[in-house]
């Protein structure tokens, strides 16, 4: 007797059966333990609520929910009143260098934006270089510690989320949508409020909700700039560093209600943009407007001047790793020192963070590639339940599936903590819904009688998808797995929960050196770890060129 | 091999009987074609043979042996399919040279068997080019000798000639029609196109939802139709109440267009009609005209060109019909 699974199915069913698996043990099991972190009692015995009741009862927690919560909105306005008009510019007017902007514009997103609040307080900082020359001139501004400057570096930072998928959302718009609201009487500006953005909202709230979400998750930006500020996500490190009972019970109430505060906010977005979709079928993108020479410039020195002051502070810690800090202080004695003090003491914070970055891009495209194959190929309710796990990690803030996953796998009979190989699987979880969605997005647009025709002249489904599909998917595949390894080198807040001894990263190299006040190793650890995210990139871009270029 | 037995195959998507007890019965070396409105089940069908569909109930053999049950991969199966499905990453050569390797065909022998199919589908030199330099014509061509050089025992075509303009359509069809006569190979082909499937088959089944409407050549089926469906979907037809033409019986009858002819052209003991002339159409080598009957109803005619004939809408006419060529339906 054989199980009568119909043989076209089997071989999805095989890795769904795998994915589920490995996402089952590697994140479902860590957040579980999260979960019941928080509701036992310090000695992990005991069943109880009374840990919500003691975090929630102090308003120093309560003040951390309202802080993260009032700089996340914050930050998503600011954002959002950014982008917009930069993301209609650059779809609709004449500026000029556009390609030069677009790439500029998504260096942002691959670039550690703890780096660039280090940078600001660098600059902008008590001791800061900018705040000392004004200073000099009797010029004083307010503190760029706590909100004020989290939402600056967010804002500079997290805006390509809104850019991108904004500008598509214009260049999709179809024209003709417009020239019938304008031979129905509707002047330019108005056709602009009352049609052309309602079709562009549901992807400038999409965006504005990634904002919204990475603010929360964040760990790196408010750990350098909010000071004596309680934030979650770093409130929740410090309460695990600190408890030194067996059960983290306080820590796991904190990530539990991290988790639930995304997962609320992504089932908003779901429920809002399932419901608005305007496909407008547009065949071209519509046509550059044309409009007066006061527009025009204004529009082209806007676009140039959010796009350089973005990575003005990644350039200026390039800069200032070239100088002399004694103590807090910088002084223009350019030299290599900041570097060879970095290296002397070890060249291995340099070698992990290459190793994990390529080990974790391996294992996420092994992982999300299938499962995305699963995803697009295999319909019905188990396909839908695997696209929801996989894309699971996304709400999950870095901290505290690095929490669970010391929970889970620090005793019994899978124990990983304290080698390299906890944080590898960490990041690798943590990046497989941006794999599982690259690579359905191309799958959707490979057509199945493509593997049918492979299927029927004698190809096994196992052999079509390496034989076919994997060659086809290829470009994908590889800007996926260069997109993971940057953002895994430059990965800190599940690194700062994982890393131990001889497994330090850049990241922790310049997270420990901050906490001790050393500037001149942070700032070449900084710069390192710039060189090391932007060096694949180009590589990658001149790849796509000249493959587009044959 | 002794052609293609399909007993009862059943197929349901949701609540929908997409093949609906199907029996049939190819003959070896037999040009069959599903033919049938879009939904009908003709694709269905066919990917049930091709195995990537799977039935719910019922069997499908090839000669004596059940296949319905095996992997897709293991079918020994030639299909064509509607966007040609030509491996874009692969060269014409490489494209066609696919099911060869995975049946671990000799390198000598794969180049001369890839050249040969290649040269029959009249694309001899062409292996090095990429998909995307050939036009759609070109790409059905490597699609067809891609599926003919593994030496299949069945081929199957999946609507492949509707993505090609209307000229290549027409000699594409024959193409396929000669080179499936010439190799001997079992075909079952599914369009739409009631004309396309007339040309091409020695069979015709005609489907509508999900169940067999009749089964014959393709003659047979245009002039004998079984239903009223049959009789409409093989091309245009007059479906009349019996008794309009002073018939017997409740039920209603057929008549093609071209089985009526003016009385002056008419053979003396053919039956009479009358009406006036309601519209007339020129097409060149045939008129078309419609003539209104004494009931309101409305009688298409068409004939073959003749320039001494004068029709003017509004004018009494009077018809003859060839009673051989009434088909009763049920």
């Amino acid at each position: 007797m054989t199980l009568a699974i119909p043989h076209q199915q089997r071989l999805p069913l095989a890795i769904a059966a795998l994915g589920f698996l490995f996402l089952g043990l590697f994140l479902l099991y860590p957040l579980f333990n999260v979960f019941g972190a928080s509701l036992l009692d310090s000695e992990g015995e005991k069943f109880t609520f009374a840990n919500y009741l003691k975090v929630l009862g102090r308003p120093f927690y309560r003040g951390a929910i309202v802080n993260t919560l009032t700089i996340g909105v914050a930050a998503t306005v600011t954002t959002t009143l950014m982008s917009v008009p930069f993301a209609f510019a650059l779809a609709r007017l004449p500026v000029p260098g556009k390609a030069a902007i677009l790439a500029l514009a998504a260096m942002p997103l691959v670039l550690p934006s703890f780096v660039s609040a280090y940078a600001i307080v660098l600059l902008l900082g008590r001791a800061g270089i900018v705040t000392q020359w004004l200073n000099s001139w009797g010029i004083g501004f307010g503190s760029i510690y706590g909100a004020g400057g989290i939402v600056l570096v967010y804002t500079l930072t997290l805006y390509p989320y809104v850019l991108l998928p904004t500008m598509a959302g214009f260049k999709a718009v179809d024209v003709s949508v417009e020239e019938a609201a304008q031979s129905l009487g509707s002047s330019p500006r108005r056709t602009l409020w009352t049609v052309t953005l309602p079709i562009v909202l549901p992807s400038i709230l999409a965006g504005g909700l990634l904002v919204f979400i990475e603010t929360l998750e964040n760990f790196g930006v408010p750990f350098v700039l909010a000071e004596d500020m309680p934030i979650f996500a770093v409130e929740a490190f410090k309460l695990f560093i600190g408890e030194t009972a067996p059960n983290p019970s306080s820590a796991g109430v904190l990530g539990v209600l991290l988790i639930l505060t995304t997962a609320a906010v992504l089932l908003v977005q779901r429920r809002y943009l399932s419901s608005r979709r305007f496909a407008t079928g547009a065949r071209a993108a519509p046509p550059v407007l044309q409009v007066g020479p006061v527009l025009r410039i204004a529009a082209a020195v806007y676009c140039w001047t959010v796009v350089l002051l973005a990575l003005v502070p990644f350039f200026a810690i390039v800069v200032l790793s070239f100088m002399e800090f004694r103590g807090p202080v910088l002084h223009a004695n350019f030299s290599l020192e900041n570097f060879a003090i970095l290296f002397d003491r070890s060249t291995r914070p340099l070698l992990n963070t290459l190793l994990f970055a390529t080990a974790a891009a391996v294992a996420v495209t092994l992982v999300g590639v299938p499962i995305a194959y699963v995803v697009t190929r295999l319909r019905g309710a188990l396909a839908t339940v695997l696209d929801v796990v996989a894309t699971l990690p996304f709400a999950v803030a870095g901290t505290v599936l690095a929490i669970g996953f010391v929970v889970s796998f620090n005793s019994g009979w899978l124990i990983l903590t304290g080698g390299p190989l906890i944080m590898v699987l960490a990041y690798t979880v943590r990046k497989v819904p941006f794999a599982v969605r690259s690579s359905s997005a191309i799958l959707h647009q490979i057509d199945s009688s493509l593997e049918e025709a492979s299927v029927s002249l004698g190809r096994s489904p196992l052999q079509t998808f390496g034989r076919i599909l994997v060659p086809l998917m290829l470009g994908g595949i590889l800007s996926g797995f260069v997109l993971t390894w940057v953002t895994v080198a430059s990965e800190l807040s599940a690194t700062v929960v994982l890393y131990s001894g001889q497994w330090r990263t850049l990241t922790v190299v310049m997270f420990q050196a901050l906490e001790s006040g050393g500037g001149g190793v942070a700032t070449a650890a900084a710069s390192t770890l710039i060189v090391v995210t932007l060096l694949p990139i180009a590589l990658l871009y001149r790849l796509v060129r000249r493959y587009e270029l044959s | 091999m002794s052609g293609i037995v399909i007993e009862g195959a059943v197929r349901s998507f949701g609540t929908v009987r997409a093949v609906d007890g199907v029996n049939l019965t190819v003959g070896d070396g037999e040009f069959f074609t599903l033919l049938g409105p879009s939904g009908c089940g003709k694709t269905t069908l066919l990917r049930m043979i091709a195995g990537f569909c799977e039935l719910d109930a019922g069997e499908i053999r090839f000669g004596a042996r059940r296949i319905d049950k095996l992997p897709a991969h293991t079918r020994d199966i030639g299909m064509v399919f509607q966007n040609y499905a030509v491996f874009p990453n692969l060269t014409v050569a490489g494209n066609v040279a696919y099911g060869l390797k995975a049946r671990r065909v000799a390198e000598a022998d794969l180049a001369r068997r890839v050249d040969e199919a290649l040269a029959l589908v009249q694309l001899a030199g062409y292996g090095e080019r990429w998909p995307h330099q050939l036009s759609g014509g070109q790409l059905q061509r490597v699609a067809i000798a891609r599926a003919l050089v593994i030496r299949p025992q069945v081929l199957l075509f999946d609507e492949p000639l509707s993505n090609l303009d209307a000229r290549l359509r027409v000699s594409m069809r024959a193409e396929i029609r000669e080179l499936q006569k010439s190799l001997g190979i079992t075909a079952i082909y599914v369009t739409h196109d009631q004309e396309e499937a007339m040309s091409v088959s020695d069979r015709i089944a005609l489907m509508q939802s999900g169940k067999l409407e009749q089964v014959g050549a393709p003659s047979e089926i245009y002039r004998n139709p079984a239903t009223r469906f049959a009789a409409e979907f093989m091309g245009t037809t007059n479906l009349l109440e019996a008794r309009a033409l002073g018939r017997d019986g409740a039920g209603k009858v057929s008549l093609r267009p071209e089985a009526l002819r003016l009385d002056a052209e008419a053979p003396a003991g053919w039956p009479r009609i009358g009406g006036t002339v309601a519209q007339v159409e020129i097409l060149g080598p045939i008129t078309r005209f419609d003539v209104r009957l004494a009931d309101g109803s409305l009688l298409k005619v068409a004939a073959l060109d003749e320039p001494h004939r004068t029709l003017a809408t509004g004018a009494a006419v009077m018809l003859a019909y060839d009673p051989a060529r009434l088909t009763m339906l049920p």
